[in-house]
């Protein structure tokens, strides 16, 4: 059976296609004003990557902040179960999922059968969060790539010690203002950013913990984060599948 | 359910129109009974200053979650109300009444707990009348509450503050008593607290120039007896019954009667015996607003927008257990005992005087019977209550392995409502999903 999962985030579209589990097609958009359009174009060109039409694809399943206008979803997921059953299907035993997305971040705690325990979510503000990245990567003269190129190329990481992005914002100008390279500022962000994450997860996160979301692909996050958490930190391919991928999964029931 | 536009809730349209606005975006359980509890709880101010203009005596009692009240309500012609409650009005009324912008203009921002909002009800004479008098507990009671009345005596009211001490357990060999909770409290903490009780029914008989004696502190046990028994019987009909038989939102509200009666004592407990008798009937009938497979949930603090817990049942959940902090006002008031002391005892059962743990526990311990699979804890923003809960509440059912999800609830919750309700989803989407894994 052909299934797929399209994950609405607040930045990006994900869309995946999956027959009998395995990933054959996948594509990723900028979320833009209307998600519904963008999401119905970004599972068409999954469908194209995998050399489907979309009328191939038997089951879809939506998750993200836009799950409920994704159109003709057979089922809406949140993203806290699709992460979950994305990354027991990439990386099996895994127990904790962190996620950094675009306006949240998550930590998701799995029992030994890979399903949700529970999970604990930011709350108010952009601290710690793919827009929180955005917006330094945008005081740093860059963009979220650019961003990861910069902090993986750091040596010593500056000392950031304001996670509102508003305050960050000012810090960062005068740390420019007294020299300190772009490269140590990315990496201080990153260093902080992860800081605040592991903070999210409360009690101690035990067993094997994967990183998943966009962030995930920025270079030296992965470990930053795991010096936080004090254990290791896998990323699976392409991380920012991973819940469009879990929904594809669901959907195959 | 049904929405403000339908035929027979022009009962509620009465409130919408005269401002609360926010009415419109609630739903609303349809039996009369359920509609007039909905009324009774919006006419207070009426009330009120229908009572203050026939001579009454006006009670603000604060903080306080139960007791002062059942003092007051042994005075024929005083009332007792709930000034806190003026948290709920900005989020009725979508903000527009001003009481939060008075509080801010008072120095006490947003930072602080909604309860804020009372000082801009007392700064414009708005909401409720001016009570005759107010009287406040401190001690172990919310940082943040202490704080707002703080700056309340500091615009010229006078409150009679009293304290209420933090909760322990006796220490070996000291001499206890077991409160109405079940809990053993050292014998000379009821004492400091009674004494305290004794106090504000001195003062009290003083400010209103009637002697509160023992026959009329007995009268009035008996009567919020009544009430409590009558919010007792709804609320476990109401969590334990297979489909859910009463809407969070209309449970809440019973709870809160508990509190104060809503400043009328006998009207309180014709309302409470109108939605019991809806409520029993339809236990007895088998229907329900929930389908029986609803997720069950305890959920933890009432919640400032009511439709935060309209969107857990819209989700598939329902409530099994609650701790809207409201248990020492539901707990039965000793009818043996001195008056005074018997009320010190229900005030000791407070569940917000002790420590985050002990609440954690007494709240799983009653709810754990009742099948219980996640839990909720609805932070209030700023307030010191309530803030630590998630971690202690994770930590008291990681044995039973209830997923926990913690969330902070706006006065609005509009620009929070994607996240509230996908957290809400993703909790109860983890709770099914560990039903499949059961043996």
């Amino acid at each position: 059976m052909i299934t797929a999962g399209v994950d609405g985030g607040s930045r990006a579209v994900k869309a995946v296609v999956v027959a009998d589990g395995r990933i054959i097609g996948r594509a990723v958009r900028d979320s833009g004003p209307q998600p519904a359009l963008v999401a119905e174009a970004c599972l068409a060109a999954a469908c194209a990557d995998a050399g489907l039409e979309r009328a191939a694809v038997s089951r879809l399943a939506a998750t993200g902040y836009a799950r409920a206008v994704i159109p003709g979803a057979d089922r809406r997921v949140t993203e806290i179960t699709c992460h979950a059953r994305g990354i027991a299907a990439l990386l099996p035993g895994t127990r904790a999922v962190v996620e950094v997305g675009g306006q949240d971040s998550k930590v998701i705690r799995l029992d030994p059968n890979g399903r949700v325990a529970d999970f604990a979510m930011n709350d108010r503000c952009a601290a710690g969060t793919g827009r929180f990245l955005e917006v330094v990567a945008a005081r740093l003269g860059t963009d979220l790539d650019g961003f990861a190129v910069l902090a993986g190329a750091a040596g010593e990481p500056a000392a950031i010690s304001s996670m509102c992005v508003v305050f960050a914002e000012s810090e960062i100008v005068g740390l420019m203002a007294q020299g300190h390279a772009r490269e140590a500022l990315a990496a201080g962000v990153v260093a902080a950013v992860a800081a605040r994450v592991a903070a999210l997860a409360g009690r101690e996160l035990t067993g094997p913990i994967a990183f998943t979301g966009g962030v995930a692909r920025i270079p030296g996050f992965a470990d930053a984060l795991a010096r936080a958490l004090g254990g290791a930190v896998v990323v699976p391919p392409q991380p920012q599948l991973t819940g469009a991928l879990g929904a594809a999964l669901i959907a195959a029931g | 359910m049904i929405a403000l536009d339908h035929p027979t809730a022009g009962v509620l349209r009465r409130w919408h129109a005269a401002g609360n606005l926010r009415l419109a975006d609630l739903r609303f359980d349809p039996a009369p009974e359920c509609l007039a509890l909905w009324d009774f709880v919006l006419s207070e101010e009426d009330r009120l200053r229908a009572a203050q203009a026939a001579g009454g005596f006006i009670v603000g009692a604060m903080k306080d979650l139960g007791t002062i009240p059942v003092l007051v309500a042994a005075i024929p012609r005083a009332r007792a109300f709930y000034p806190d409650g003026a948290w709920w009005l900005p989020c009725l009324q979508r903000q527009s009444g001003g009481q939060l912008a008075a509080a801010d203009r008072l120095g006490i921002g947003e930072g602080f707990c909604p309860v804020r909002a009372l000082l801009g009800c007392y700064a414009a004479g708005s909401d409720f009348p001016s009570p005759d008098l107010d009287i406040c507990a401190v001690g172990a009671t919310c940082d943040d509450f202490s704080a707002v009345a703080q700056r309340l005596a500091g615009l010229g009211r006078d409150p009679l503050w009293w304290e209420l001490p933090a909760f322990r357990a006796p220490d070996p060999g000291e001499a206890a008593v077991t409160l109405p909770n079940g809990e053993a409290a050292p014998a000379v903490l009821v004492a400091a607290v009674a004494a305290e009780l004794q106090r504000v029914r001195v003062a009290l008989g003083r400010a209103t120039g009637t002697a509160l004696d023992d026959l009329a502190l007995r009268a009035s046990i008996r009567r919020a007896n009544q009430v409590r028994a009558r919010v007792r019987e709804i609320r476990e009909l109401a969590l334990g019954a297979p489909y859910s038989p009463l809407p969070a939102v209309e449970l809440l509200l019973t709870e809160i009667l508990a509190l104060h009666f809503c400043s009328d004592l006998d009207r309180c407990l014709e309302i409470l015996d109108g939605v019991q008798a809806v409520v029993a009937d339809r236990v007895a009938r088998g229907v329900g607003h929930q389908p029986a497979d609803a997720v069950r949930v305890l959920w933890l603090n009432p919640v400032a927008d009511l439709r935060v817990l309209q969107w857990l049942e819209e989700a598939g959940g329902r409530l099994a257990g609650t701790d809207f902090m409201t248990a020492q006002a539901m707990a039965p008031i000793s009818e043996d005992l001195p008056p005074i002391t018997a009320l010190a005892q229900v005030a000791l059962c407070d569940r917000m005087i002790g420590s985050d743990r002990r609440r954690a526990a007494l709240a799983v311990a009653e709810a754990r019977p009742r099948g219980i699979e996640t839990v909720v804890v609805a932070r209030v923003p700023g307030a010191s209550h309530g803030c630590s809960e998630g971690p202690a509440m994770a930590q008291a059912v990681a044995t039973m392995g209830w997923p926990v999800v913690s969330i902070e609830v706006p006065v609005v919750a509009d620009a929070a409502s994607g996240q509230i309700r996908g957290r809400l989803e993703a909790l109860l989407e983890t709770a099914l999903t560990r039903r499949t894994v059961r043996p």
